[in-house]
């Protein structure tokens, strides 16, 4: 019996070596291939900051509000809309544009003719050409003389607000995601609309 | 009897010599270095392995910024940060990393809090460098909330540089920043920084001193440790012309390190150092009692088993690996402050001197470059460091 015992526990033990030691592997050794996903979809890369799914979210709400508000609908002609950048009060680093980019091309796309935007990043290079015309190095169609710029009736802004709660528990952070569309003659808010963020997690024990 | 004990149990044995032999080994490459850090850092980056990728990012980077690469290090800051920021669920390195038979080192290395916070006051520098002043209060923010998991919470978010940069940046916004500053100056122990109305359109980023070191220390070398990395210069003064300012350490990375207190790291270690030495010990009692009853013919036999046994648990001991990770982000200064002067816009001379303790200037540290002063309302941003290879020309 205890002979049996002996060789037992050997055999035992040596597959409990095997298991426990031996090296797992290589996991994927050939890579992943690169995977395509809507830029809503949360993937499996993520953080507790904004993120391209937060992005099409807000920016996809915005543009449906800002359609149903009366004073852009009773206008009388075509609003004219300059963007104010974004002003970020977070704690993330991101690209600000990106907001007021989706917003107006949403717009753009879905509602043609019901606004319209000014192209004031490209103000440069169009008083550039404006004044290549005047000068009669380029032709002109019309005459070039006359004041065709565009003044805006409204500016889209927004503003991005944090707030970060860290403790041994993880890290949880929330964003809120504020848009005004202000008169520019009055200076009156006009139209405001929000969405807001939140996320939480915690990082491996490793880590912490 | 003993050529039976040997034929029956000799294929048990072989397997485990055979598992043993065969393990595969944790293969890293490193690359060579050639002792400049930047290339050595995209060659590592680039080559080296995975887990090590963000240490380089983090040092070259910092290279890059004191050699004036200001884009280059702001794309490898941002390939970090979006590691450490994502860093929350599962991570298979990590989880390894916490296993009794893997080193703590093979675990994705983001940096202890200091160092994630001084990737994000780096990455918010060159922001405010490029008018992002908006996205540098952001990193300097972030910066904060990476230390602000300490065990005493007298020492959680309390870098004072930090604080004020947030206030600052909201007030270059047409934001107060007040609250920011009173939790500046509330931290404050080295310098009380000035007021925001009093800050001028150049601003001076001053490091120097040191990076904190790292060591392992315990029998098993399973405590991670600091130890201050020192630092010859304690004041700096910078010279543009007539004017002159005078800048103390208002933060120190040493005392952010060593004031972080326990990790939830440390206590897994430390399990493992307690089983490691477990095995050890009762691996050396088995393999000596065993030894011992094998002198006797009677219990030969039971004695070899014990012996086998004891072999067996003192494999499991060397087997493990309590070894704290020392990687350390190696060019870090100790120091960080922060100066500003009003200078008219154009080309102006500067002279920076670093002072010892006893007030005298340190000639082999001081610097004079010349610096372009923005026309516009924008700030001009100049970084300096105890090591900057800085083009005096520009």
């Amino acid at each position: 019996m205890c002979k049996y015992l002996m060789r037992t526990n050997l055999y035992l033990l040596a597959i409990v070596l095997t298991v426990g030691c031996a090296s797992p592997g290589v996991r994927n050794p050939s890579g992943v291939p690169v995977t395509e996903m809507r830029a809503d979809e949360r993937g499996f890369v993520t953080g507790t900051g904004i993120e391209s799914q937060d992005l099409v979210t807000v920016t996809d709400r915005m543009a449906r509000s800002i359609l149903d508000t009366p004073e852009i609908q009773n206008f009388g002609q075509i609003p004219r809309v300059a963007l104010d950048p974004v002003i970020n009060e977070t704690r993330f680093p991101i690209n600000k544009d990106i907001f007021l980019t989706r917003i107006r091309t949403q717009l753009n796309r879905n509602a043609r003719g019901q606004v319209r935007f000014l192209a004031r990043e490209r103000l440069e290079a169009l008083v550039a050409e404006r004044d290549q015309k005047r000068s009669g190095a380029f032709t002109s169609t019309t005459d070039s003389r006359v004041q065709e710029f565009k003044g805006a009736d409204f500016f889209l802004t927004g503003k991005l607000q944090g707030m970060t709660t860290r403790s041994s528990a993880g890290v949880s952070d929330y964003v809120l995601y504020s848009f005004q569309l202000i008169d520019a003659r009055t200076t009156d808010i006009l139209w405001e609309d929000f969405a807001e963020i939140k996320k939480q997690g915690l990082e491996d024990a490793a880590y912490r | 009897m003993f050529i039976r004990f040997l034929r029956v149990h000799c294929g048990p044995v072989f397997l485990v010599v055979l598992c043993v032999a065969c393990a595969t080994t944790d293969f890293r490459p490193q690359p060579v270095r050639t002792g400049d850090l930047v290339r050595d850092g995209w060659a590592a980056i680039t080559n080296g392995p995975v887990e090590d990728r963000v240490l380089w990012q983090y040092r070259t980077g910092l290279e890059l910024i004191r050699r004036e690469q200001f884009g280059s290090a702001a794309g490898l800051f941002d390939d970090a940060l979006d590691l450490v920021g994502g860093r929350y669920g599962t991570d298979r390195s990590a989880k390894k990393s916490r296993g009794y038979f893997s080193d703590e080192s093979t675990k994705t290395y983001i940096g202890e809090p200091y160092e994630r916070s001084m990737a994000y006051y780096f990455r918010g520098l060159i922001y405010w460098q490029q008018g992002e002043i908006d996205n540098a209060r952001a990193c300097f923010r972030s910066a904060q909330i990476e230390d602000s998991d300490a065990e005493g919470q007298e020492y959680a978010g309390d870098y004072v540089l930090m604080d004020y940069l947030d206030g600052l940046a909201s007030h270059r916004l047409n934001g107060s920043g007040w609250d920011a500053y009173q939790r500046a100056t509330n931290s404050a122990t080295l310098v009380i920084p000035e007021r925001f109305e009093g800050v001028g359109n150049v601003l001076f980023f001053v490091d120097y001193g040191n990076a904190p070191e790292k060591y392992a220390a315990g029998e098993y070398r399973e405590k991670l440790k600091f130890r201050d990395g020192g630092s010859r210069a304690i004041e700096v003064i910078i010279r543009s012309g007539e004017r002159a300012i005078h800048l103390g350490a208002m933060d120190d990375l040493s005392y952010q390190a060593s004031t972080r207190g326990g990790r939830v790291m440390d206590h897994i270690l430390a399990n493992q150092a307690v089983f490691k030495r477990t095995t050890e010990t009762l691996g050396d009692a088995a393999l000596v009692s065993g030894l011992i009853l094998a002198q006797n013919r009677k219990t030969q036999e039971a004695g070899l088993g014990i012996a086998a046994v004891g072999l067996v648990s003192k494999m499991f001991s060397a087997a493990t690996t309590p070894r704290a990770d020392t990687r350390a982000w190696d060019n870090l200064p100790k120091f960080l402050t922060f100066g500003s002067m009003r200078l008219p816009p154009g080309r102006h001379d500067i002279k920076v001197e670093f002072l010892n303790d006893r007030r005298e200037v340190i000639e082999t540290l001081s610097q004079t470059f010349q610096i372009d002063v923005n026309a516009a309302s924008a700030d001009t941003v100049i970084i300096v460091s105890q090591f900057n290879k800085k083009d005096p020309t520009l």
